[in-house]
């Protein structure tokens, strides 16, 4: 069962796309394996579209939400302290969307002339029932989908490599200072007392593992930090993903303009 | 076979009988709901109608710029981003589940999706696309299991996908997944009974549309 769940701002954060790769797999991952989570996220969405995507009658709706209806009615959040948001746009380019004629109609006609996608080509893809797995040590673990660009590529993903229990399969997310890896501890296997100089997001996929604080179940996701210190260890053998030095304050965007995060969460 | 399941739904707009009046809802102030929303794109869907898509298209895209300007901050690339959101929605438009998806949301997550990729790009130079792995962007998607018969699946997943969202989550726990009906009421949060009840009505309505169907 899974006791260790993301806050919900980087919820929020992960709605908005507004986090690194690294971290944005390991919460789509997360999603994956537990509904709660799955259904916030879908609800952050559709809060989420609701504010970039209105419908003409829900600008007085959202009027009566906080921070963020407040940006829609007055077209900025300049009392928050937040530079003019995404809302301020809508008014003007929208009037200056119908100026540009010539070329929206061929945009409009480029668009139109692209072919259906056929449900074979599709289904390749966006609804593949391909299942994803990697093999280490002899087992063969399945993945979230979160990971499908990743593994079997060579040049997004590293073999696994280890010494002892500890196999790590390093993924390529160019998310700066961000290093994401597949983690395998072997049955039995035990990390020796650490502590995190940065944040480390770790999500358990696959076995448990236990230290000092608790034990962990698959898809339990964790946030340490340096004030952290653990040894944690494995009697059935697991497979973790972790993000080490994962920025936990979000891209700019709507997220910040969420303190305190209110409406749109409830 | 009939796998998407907006084919069946074509009644839901019929020009002839129930015209929608496109232009008039753009000279005035339009009234636009989701479920215009919903009747232009099951047009798109089911006829690639383009008076319908061009509704869509003048809804949605300044809306879409508006958020590639403040994401992406150059104009150039804003339009990329509609062109690439827009794209999407008139090539899938029948693979999206109308009965069950919000067409606005549904158009966020593309454009998310597309904008995500393209921040990355523009910081990367590299032509790597992850959105519609992280989010995908149909639901059944999420459920396909990893079992032989693609066929099947396919077809099962039609039949789950009618199943209502309660129903489904422990049908996919129980038979996807392999949860105990106790593992799945503590990851839901409900009680056993209830699970059990949600997968004996979730396993009736399955029986009946596979039944139906090898009439
Ligand atoms: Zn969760």
């Amino acid at each position: 069962m899974i006791k260790h769940h993301p806050s919900d701002e980087m919820l929020l954060a992960h709605a908005a796309g507004e986090t690194v790769l690294g971290l944005a797999i390991a919460l789509s991952a997360h999603c994956e394996l537990c509904p709660a989570c799955a259904a916030k996220v879908e609800h952050f969405q559709h809060k989420l579209a609701m504010h970039h995507l209105p419908l003409p009658d829900q600008t007085s709706e959202a009027a009566r939400s906080g921070a963020i209806s407040e940006s829609v009615s007055k077209g900025s959040v300049d009392q928050s302290g937040v530079a003019s948001g995404d809302s301020a746009w809508n008014s003007s380019w929208d009037s200056s969307w119908e100026s540009q004629d010539n070329s929206l109609d061929s945009l409009f006609d480029a668009i139109t002339a692209t072919p259906a996608a056929s449900a074979v080509e599709t289904s390749a893809h966006d609804c593949s029932t391909v299942s994803l797995a990697t093999e280490v040590k002899g087992f063969s673990y399945s993945l979230p989908k979160a990971f499908r660009s990743f593994v079997a590529n060579p040049a997004l993903a590293s073999s696994w490599s280890g010494i002892g229990h500890v196999s790590r399969m390093r993924l390529d997310t160019r998310d700066g200072k961000a290093r994401s890896s597949l983690l395998h501890i072997a049955a039995g296997g035990e990390i020796p007392e650490h502590t995190h100089k940065g944040q480390e997001i770790t999500l358990l996929l696959h076995g448990h593992f236990s230290d000092e604080m608790g034990d962990y179940a698959p898809g339990d996701f964790m946030v340490t930090d340096a004030r952290h210190q653990h040894t944690p260890k494995t009697l059935d053998g697991c497979l973790c993903f972790t993000v080490v030095d994962a920025p936990l304050h979000f891209t700019k965007g709507l997220s910040k303009l969420l303190n305190p995060i209110g409406e749109l969460i409830y | 076979m009939q796998i998407f399941r907006q084919n069946q739904h074509g009644s839901h707009y019929d020009r002839s009988s129930s015209p929608i009046n496109i232009k008039g809802m753009q000279d005035s102030k339009p009234d636009i709901s989701e479920e215009t929303l919903r009747h232009w794109l099951v047009a798109v869907a089911n006829h690639r109608d383009k008076s319908a898509f061009r509704a869509l298209f003048d809804h949605f895209g300044p809306k879409v710029r508006s958020f590639g300007m403040s994401r992406l901050a150059q104009q150039g690339l804003a339009m990329d981003l509609v062109q690439e959101t827009l794209t999407t929605v008139w090539t899938k438009a029948h693979l999206f589940d109308t009965d069950r998806g919000n067409v606005s949301t549904w158009v966020y997550a593309i454009m998310r999706n597309q904008c995500f990729d393209m921040l990355r790009r523009v910081q990367h130079n590299r032509e790597d696309a992850f959105g519609d792995d992280i989010w995908p962007l149909f639901d059944v998607d999420t459920h396909a299991g990893d079992h032989g018969d693609h066929k099947l699946d396919a077809l099962l997943n039609q039949y789950l996908s009618k199943l209502p969202k309660l129903q489904r989550e422990v049908v996919l726990g129980i038979y996807l997944q392999e949860l105990s009906q106790q593992e799945l009421a503590d990851r839901l949060g409900v009680p056993l009974g209830t699970i059990k009840s949600r997968l004996r009505l979730g396993l009736e309505k399955l029986k009946s549309l596979l039944e139906k169907h090898h009439d």
